[in-house]
């Protein structure tokens, strides 16, 4: 079993390096991100509201993390 | 340091601070020309039908900006709970006595209706502490703590996370790790997996206070590909042990040609249950494997928010999340955003709807209907606007909806025309409230 945790982690690693390096031609410059600066186009612009749906969801189903720690922290699953 | 970068580090530290306790967030902070405090609020009323969980929730999460883009973060989240919540046990066409989970009382719910525990009255006080700051130029590092105490659960975590920005700033990777620890401390004590459901007073299949280790591991790649579009693709490894199960969920004990559960008598002058219940028995091991992607695009002011998460584990349950959000500008100063989310999984590979009386003993059973086979779907409406002071309120009204179906190679006899998996329907209302 951790030899097969160990294998997927470098493997996404490796993704995630490979990932980067292709990124390299992808982006702005400085002085372009106007747009991107705005709290909209934040990846998550209610963190709050995030935490609260979370919440819910983990207690609801069997899934939770993905867009960051999966956790415990509640007695309710 | 930019502005965007002080908030990409508002964001690990959000994540930090908040994710420990089941809720990962990452979080922007509002651009601060000075240093300063920044309050979210909200006030949450979380409501399922038919007498169900009922929750009523204060959340606050403040941030202080400091010189040099040092970021401390405090959370503080209040949950009243009350209502009752499917058991585990059958509907049958005769009423159900249950033995309560203190072990001093029953309870009895009707003939043919999902037997569901109203034992459930809780307050859950939650708090989280995070420290973000950048060094060495590229690199930002963020710590946190969290605790919660509910009247018979006690979680405190820790974590770390470090990142580093390429390419202009225009890639971002992040590592991210997790540690909490979580105590369950049940009135009455914690039933031994698979132990019969005994009459009031008698506390034989008890065990003490029990606890669960869950660590995370989260890879993080946030790229951004243009002026109006950015993404981020997540690798999460969580790895749970201890204790498991919900030590208030139980399995009816079912005749194998009827189906209906098996008559239980309690000894004489003494109250009990009704039937044969055996308390659900879960591995003490879990291991989850979860990838993220999301994406945002700017399109003349509105904005497509796009998520998708696909999350399997060693229990056999993989599940499929797609979120949908978009943010459709009213003038300058308000907004409306639709959201959709959609859900599915599978069943866990020992979800069980019931036990069958003289059948091989099983070593792993559960008939939490949140270990079954269902979909769900997340329908909802937010409108925020900005005060004159600049400051942000919202509000949304969402309805989330479960279908599950009971697995039919496990259906025996006369379970046949009973509703034998408890569908939820909720009303999540909330009021936020920024400055």
């Amino acid at each position: 079993m951790r030899r097969l945790v160990t294998a997927r982690l470098s493997a996404v690693v490796f993704c995630l390096a490979a990932a980067a390096s292709g990124c390299s031609s992808m982006g702005v410059e400085p002085w372009e991100r106007d747009v991107l600066a705005k709290e909209e186009m934040q990846l998550t612009t209610d963190p709050v509201e995030a935490g609260i749906d979370d919440h819910i969801y983990f207690s609801k189903e069997a899934s939770s993390g993905g867009r960051g720690f999966g956790g415990g922290g509640c007695g309710c699953n | 340091m930019s502005k965007q970068n002080s908030r990409s580090i508002a964001a690990s530290l959000a994540t930090a601070a908040c994710s420990l306790l089941g809720t990962s967030t990452v979080a922007p902070v509002q651009a601060q020309e000075e240093p300063g405090w920044d309050f979210n609020t909200a006030l949450l009323y979380y409501g399922e039908s038919d007498g169900r969980v009922q929750d009523f929730s204060l959340n606050v999460l403040a941030n202080r900006a400091f010189v040099d883009d040092r970021i401390l973060s405090l959370g503080l989240t209040v949950d009243s709970l009350t209502g009752a919540t499917p058991s585990g046990a059958l509907p049958f066409d005769g009423p159900q006595t249950f033995t309560r989970p203190s072990g001093k009382a029953v309870y009895t719910t009707s003939a043919n209706e999902i037997p569901l525990d109203d034992s459930f009255l809780d307050t859950r006080v939650a708090l989280t502490a995070g420290w973000a700051q950048p060094f060495a130029r590229l690199y930002t590092f963020n710590a946190g703590l969290s605790a919660s105490k509910e009247y018979d659960y006690v979680h405190i975590g820790g974590n770390a996370g470090l990142s580093r920005d390429f390419n202009k700033r225009n890639t971002t990777l992040s590592l991210g790790l997790a540690y909490a620890q979580d105590s369950l401390n049940p009135e009455g004590g914690t039933p031994v997996p698979l132990s019969p459901m005994l009459d009031v007073g008698d506390l034989s299949n008890r065990m003490g206070d029990q606890d669960k280790d869950v660590v995370d591991v989260v890879l993080g790649l946030t790229q951004v590909v243009n002026r109006n579009l950015l993404f981020q693709f997540n690798y999460s490894l969580s790895q749970s042990s201890g204790y498991l199960n919900d030590p208030f969920k139980f399995l009816s004990l079912v005749d194998p040609v009827s189906g209906d559960p098996v008559s239980h008598t309690p000894a004489p002058g003494i109250s009990g249950p009704s039937h044969e219940y055996r308390f659900e028995s879960r591995p003490d091991e879990r291991t989850k494997h979860s990838v993220y992607g999301q994406a945002k695009y700017y399109m003349s002011g509105k904005v497509l928010d796009l998520s998708y998460r696909y999350m399997t584990d060693d229990w056999e349950i993989d599940s499929h999340t797609l979120d949908a959000r978009y943010r459709w500008p009213l003038g300058d100063r308000r907004y409306l955003e639709p959201h959709v989310r959609w859900y599915t999984q599978t069943a866990a590979d020992f979800y069980r709807i019931s036990l069958v009386d003289g059948a091989a003993p099983l070593e792993f059973a559960s008939a939490d209907y949140r270990l079954g086979e269902f979909d769900a779907i997340t329908v909802g409406m937010k409108y925020g606007w900005k005060t004159r002071s600049d400051n942000e309120m919202s509000v949304r009204l969402e309805y989330y909806m479960q279908d599950g179906t009971a697995p039919s190679d496990q259906i025996i006899g006369n379970q046949a025309g009973r509703d034998l998996y408890p569908d939820l329907d909720a009303i999540i209302a909330q009021f936020s409230y920024r400055f």
